[in-house]
């Protein structure tokens, strides 16, 4: 059948579909839900790193009038976690207190005053045991340990290598080894964890609201710790304001929130507090990084060996795939014959660590591609050069079994490079500024979930009714990225109408079909696949009908949106509405329903843990970063970024470009100045204020090119478009600070006080050298 | 989220009013913009029966000039002394612009900039937080955790507009119940973060003043993470007169560093002297050894005592740089 309309939706920059509420204020949050009857919800939180709990004594703040319920370990003895195999975290504290912060009871309280001063009459009698901030003591011999069935404090090692890494290192002209370590970040979502819990002790259900990214897991975490049946739990996701990979698992709170308003047989509210948002954490972990890379005098890489110890906090959470990820995406970026990864993820008594944006590869790749352009230097070669020297024969497969269907490295580096004017002033920098290069990539949805159903992996339903509009169906998360934009899109173009006949109703588990959530950037691909079957499914379900009211066959129909007519003929058509009645007639209401799994062919290599890094379709990102330092103050200035971005095909350009700036501007906060830090389990950062990250004024234009590779299996040849670009700002920022400073820094971030320590030391050693050189 | 804070607010009409509700009220806190008071209250950090909001008493908004001074009200806002013509006059009062935020200068004024509460790491923080520290000697503890050996609290002035108006000479207008006088800017603060200002109960604080013939070239440059919405790591003002090639007078101010803002006029040595290499070294070690950056900061001491250095003798040399007055 010819598609003769005249323009497409898909490729066009289109304004967020759910942008107007948002603009308006009209937009709600979970903490906009406010029903009269709420109860105020508060968690009582451990002053204690890590003390055995001996006894929690709410009878006083039981006693408090406008107390309605108190909730603590005891109403919640079934622990919970995003991986099955990992799950070691109960919603309160049961016998052991692990992290200041950790939640230990809670109320529920007519009002926040009553439930402020109840929690200060809860009682806690513990023994305080000595506690483990950082890897170096949380791994000695003699340290405390956090978790019974985890000596040494170690929740997983990885070991793996592929290739024959003695050779390649044999075969290398250059070898190099170094030690990098990257701070602990966290993501700075703009909207405070927040929750909702109405539960209807007559009927024994509950309605859900909550701030997530992962509505599903969040339904199934309910039923597992309320041990209620799933068929009682409804979850419904607001508007979120960030995420960031903050809410890709479920979240204490969530499940406070629930156990309290059962406790209470009735409606709880829970808002947490910034400080609060912050204790719940789940950021990106601090990790210590050793790092062996042989290069031939080409610039050929014959071999990496990579150590990473994450310093994970109290509990497993994402910590496994995480520790995974970091090995995993050594490869599949560049080509690389031999790969050895040592990973060890290590527990400690500061609060948990989690998924964040680029989950697991941002710290590796810093270390990695600043290590590459170093050695290019030693080399003498460009370091352009030498990642055109290492680039994937695509389509292909790497040594630890990551499949790359398109790959689109090579135009982001001939685009950076021409936009930069990276050829002539690359090198030629004046004093204090520099240009520098870093590359990263990103899964488009990790091919094989962390819970397995043997469901697909994304559903969605169109609903069209007598109305002649389609409904939209799914439980994609929309957590401001776009994704009902991009659902939305996907429908209008094969159906050839525009957004007036489409809506799209996401995230309520009572009407929704099952997703798995916003996460490792799976969406557009997964779920942008189950629409796009779907909306096949409903046109052809339409030209059938038309066929049979216009006495002709299907094949003969033209589908001109909103008319379809004979093709190749003189006649006015149907208009879709007549289009819709006929289709409806001896049928009613219509549901055609998308589905999309990742075949296993794509689930990685066999090896243990290999399931992670494994995805059918990688997109790549190159960006060249120009600062100016000041070398008297160590501050540093981003004066422009150029980022080139594979996203396979942009379905929504606006929003892609959007995504990647994104990107680019979180990978610049963790570079230039986010950073955690802790007084004694305490986090002396949890606020806007001292948890500094880049403000308008400290931003740069960031030019954003995007390179349509066609991805053989994405939804019109989409892959991923919002993480990827963040890795590779790291070792860009760290390049073009060494040449403008001559200083190699190997820690994150840059923040001026560790330029400024670099640029004094340099001067000193520089000053001695002279000194040295002055003939006596 | 904490609960809704509880006291009673007063809104005197004018100063009169205002005064005798102080007197009324000697534990009352003041508002005027509430952008450092309301956060710490937030926290728990004070928690008063009575505020007594300044912004209903108009004498306090207004910037006034006369042949002999420039009179800035303590109720006119960091965004209303920016949109006067004063900063350009006198550029060291550029120091507004970098306060905070544009959201936040449209409401924090002058005389809330000046009486800024001293800040540190262990203090500015929620009361969940303080209590599991065993709170601290600046509130309801008694150990300061960044000297736990001392016996005083170490907590910072990080106010930006103070040292700008110490240079140009700056004078304070206190009205209390007795009336009212004009004294030294200078002498508004004690080196001591607990108690680091000198307002007596009753005392409150209506305006600042500084000489219209001010004609000293004059700066300020802030050490920070980020370039906007922080506290100065470090705060440099500096005001100086060249007269053909010689420093003939020089005063440098700083904040951050203490638990009140220094200023320095004394620099005997270098006046009259063309600025070289050699007098910039003996500025900055007569203020090395006045200042003391202590780890009431996520960033570390060191660098803000390094940044002192850097910025003083950047604004010097760049103020002298612009010629002879």
């Amino acid at each position: 059948m010819a598609d003769t309309r005249p323009k497409s939706v898909i490729g066009t920059p289109t304004p967020l579909i759910d942008g107007v509420e948002k603009v308006r204020g009209s937009a709600k949050y979970t903490a906009d839900l406010m029903p009269r009857e709420a109860l105020v919800g508060r968690i009582l939180r451990s002053p204690y790193s890590h003390a055995e709990l001996i006894a929690v004594d709410i009878d006083k703040a039981l006693a408090l009038p406008g107390v309605v319920a108190i909730v603590t370990g005891k109403d919640s003895p079934i622990p919970y976690g995003i991986i099955p195999i990992a799950q070691n975290e109960h919603p309160m504290a049961q016998d052991r207190l692990r992290y200041r912060g950790e939640p230990v009871a809670a109320v529920a309280a007519i009002d926040a005053a009553t439930a402020e001063a109840a929690l200060d009459l809860i009682e806690l009698r513990v023994r305080e045991l000595p506690a483990c901030y950082d890897a170096m003591h949380s791994r000695a011999p003699d340290a405390a340990q956090l978790h019974e069935n985890k000596p040494g404090n170690l929740e997983r090692e990885v070991h793996n290598s592929f290739g024959d890494i003695d050779a390649g290192f044999k075969a290398a002209d250059l070898v190099a080894e170094d030690v990098f370590h990257c701070a602990e970040v966290t993501h700075a979502h703009m909207e405070p964890h927040a929750a909702l819990a109405e539960y209807d002790p007559e009927r024994d259900t509950l309605l859900f609201h909550s701030v997530t990214q992962v509505p599903y897991y969040v339904h199934l975490m309910l039923a597992q710790c309320l041990d209620l049946d799933k068929s009682r739990i409804r979850v419904i996701k607001p508007f979120v304001g960030g995420g960031f990979g903050a809410r890709t698992e479920t979240l204490n709170f969530e499940l406070i929130c629930a156990i309290l308003a059962r406790k209470a047989g009735g409606t709880v509210r829970m808002v947490l507090s910034r400080e609060e948002t912050f204790l719940t954490h789940r950021g990106r972990p601090a990790a210590d990084i050793k790092l062996k890379l042989g290069l031939t005098k080409a610039g050929k890489i014959t071999a990496v060996k990579a150590e990473m110890t994450q310093i994970g906090g109290a509990y497993g959470g994402y910590g496994i795939v995480t520790i995974l990820y970091a090995g995993a995406l050594l490869n599949a970026l560049y080509d690389i014959p031999a790969v050895q990864y040592d990973g060890y993820r290590v527990y400690t008594n500061t609060p948990p660590c989690g998924a964040m944006r680029g989950h697991g590869t941002v710290d590796m790749r810093h270390a990695f591609d600043t290590m590459l352009n170093r050695l290019a230097r030693q080399l003498g070669l460009d370091p352009i050069a030498v990642r055109r020297a290492n680039l994937i024969d695509a389509p292909g497969e790497t040594p630890n079994g990551l499949k790359i269907t398109s790959y689109g490295l090579p135009q982001n580096l001939d685009w950076v490079e021409a936009a930069s004017n990276w050829k002539t002033r690359k090198g030629n920098m004046p004093k204090g500024h520099g240009l520098g290069i870093g590359c990263s990539h990103f899964v488009s949805g990790a091919a094989k979930p962390v819970q397995w159903t043997g469901q697909p992996d994304a559903v969605v339903n169109l609903k069209l009714d007598f109305d002649a509009g389609i409904t939209i169906l799914t439980g994609a998360a929309d957590i401001g990225q776009g994704s009902s934009t991009i659902v939305a899109q996907v429908v209008a173009e094969v159906m050839g109408l525009d957004f007036s006949r489409l809506r799209v109703i996401s995230n309520d588990s009572a009407i929704t079909p099952r997703d798995m959530g916003s996460y490792s950037s799976r969406v557009t691909y997964m779920v942008g696949n189950a629409t796009l079957q779907a909306a096949q499914k409903l046109k052809a379900r339409l030209i059938a009908a038309a066929a049979k009211a216009l006495e002709t066959t299907p094949d003969n129909i033209e589908c001109l949106g909103e008319t379809y007519r004979v093709a190749d003929s003189q006649d006015r058509g149907l208009p879709f509405e007549k289009v819709v009645q006929e289709a409806l007639k001896d049928h009613g209401a219509i549901t055609e329903r998308g589905t999309f799994t990742v075949p296993k062919a794509f689930q990685g290599g066999k090896h243990r843990g290999g399931a992670v890094g494994s995805t059918m379709g990688f997109s790549y990102a190159a960006q060249v970063v120009e600062v100016s330092v000041d070398l008297e103050t160590g501050g540093i200035t981003v004066e422009k970024v150029w980022v080139s971005h594979d996203c396979g095909f942009a379905i929504n350009p606006l929003a892609v470009e959007g995504q990647v700036q994104g990107a680019i501007w979180m990978g610049m906060g963790q570079a230039m100045m986010e950073e955690t830090r802790f007084h004694e389990g305490l986090p002396l950062h949890a606020n806007f204020l001292d948890y500094s990250f880049p403000t308008t004024l400290d931003s740069p234009d960031i030019a954003v090119h995007i390179v349509n590779s066609i991805d053989p299996n994405g939804p019109f040849g989409a892959k991923e478009a919002s993480e990827g670009g963040l890795a590779g700002f790291l070792p860009a920022l760290a390049e073009a600070v060494a040449e403008a400073t001559g200083c190699a820094i190997n820690d994150m971030p840059l923040s001026p006080d560790r330029v400024f320590a670099a640029i004094e030391k340099k001067r000193k050693a520089d000053k001695k050298r002279a000194a040295k050189k002055v003939p006596v | 989220m904490s609960a809704p804070l509880e006291f009673t607010l007063l809104h005197p009409a004018n100063l009169t009013e205002a005064v005798k509700q102080m007197q009324a009220h000697p534990n009352a806190r003041l508002l005027a913009g509430g952008t450092d008071l309301v956060p710490n209250l937030r926290r728990g950090i004070g928690a008063p029966d009575t505020v007594i909001a300044l912004g209903g008493i108009d004498t306090l908004n207004s910037i006034t000039e006369t042949a002999s001074h420039v009179e800035i009200g303590a109720g006119v806002t960091l965004a209303g002394l920016l949109a006067s013509n004063l900063p350009t006059r006198f550029p060291a009062l550029q120091a507004a612009a970098e306060i905070a935020s544009p959201s936040i200068r449209q409401a924090a004024t002058i005389g809330g900039n000046l009486c800024l509460d001293t800040r540190c790491r262990f203090y500015n923080q929620s009361q969940w937080w303080r209590k599991a520290n065993q709170f601290c000697l600046k509130l309801d503890g008694d150990t300061c955790h960044v000297a736990p050996k001392g016996k005083r609290c170490h907590a910072t002035f990080s106010g930006d507009l103070a040292p700008a108006l110490l240079v140009l000479g700056a004078e304070i207008r206190v009205e209390n119940a007795q009336g009212g006088r004009w004294q030294p800017l200078a002498q508004l603060y004690n080196e001591d973060g607990l108690d680091h200002l000198t307002l007596a109960k009753g005392d409150l604080l209506v305006a600042v003043r500084f000489p219209t013939s001010e004609t000293r070239r004059s700066g300020y440059l802030k050490s920070r993470v980020r370039r906007a919405g922080d506290f100065p790591l470090a705060g440099v003002a500096v005001a100086l007169t060249r007269t053909g090639d010689k420093i003939t007078d020089l005063r440098v101010a700083a904040t951050g560093t203490n638990s009140a803002p220094l200023l320095f006029d004394d620099f005997a040595d270098v006046i009259g002297q063309p600025l070289s290499d050699a007098a910039l070294t003996q500025i900055n070690k007569r203020i090395g050894q006045a200042i003391k950056p202590m780890r009431t900061t996520n960033q570390p001491g060191l660098y803000r005592r390094q940044m002192v250095a850097a910025l003083s003798k950047r604004l010097i040399s760049t103020l002298y740089e612009q010629g002879a007055n």
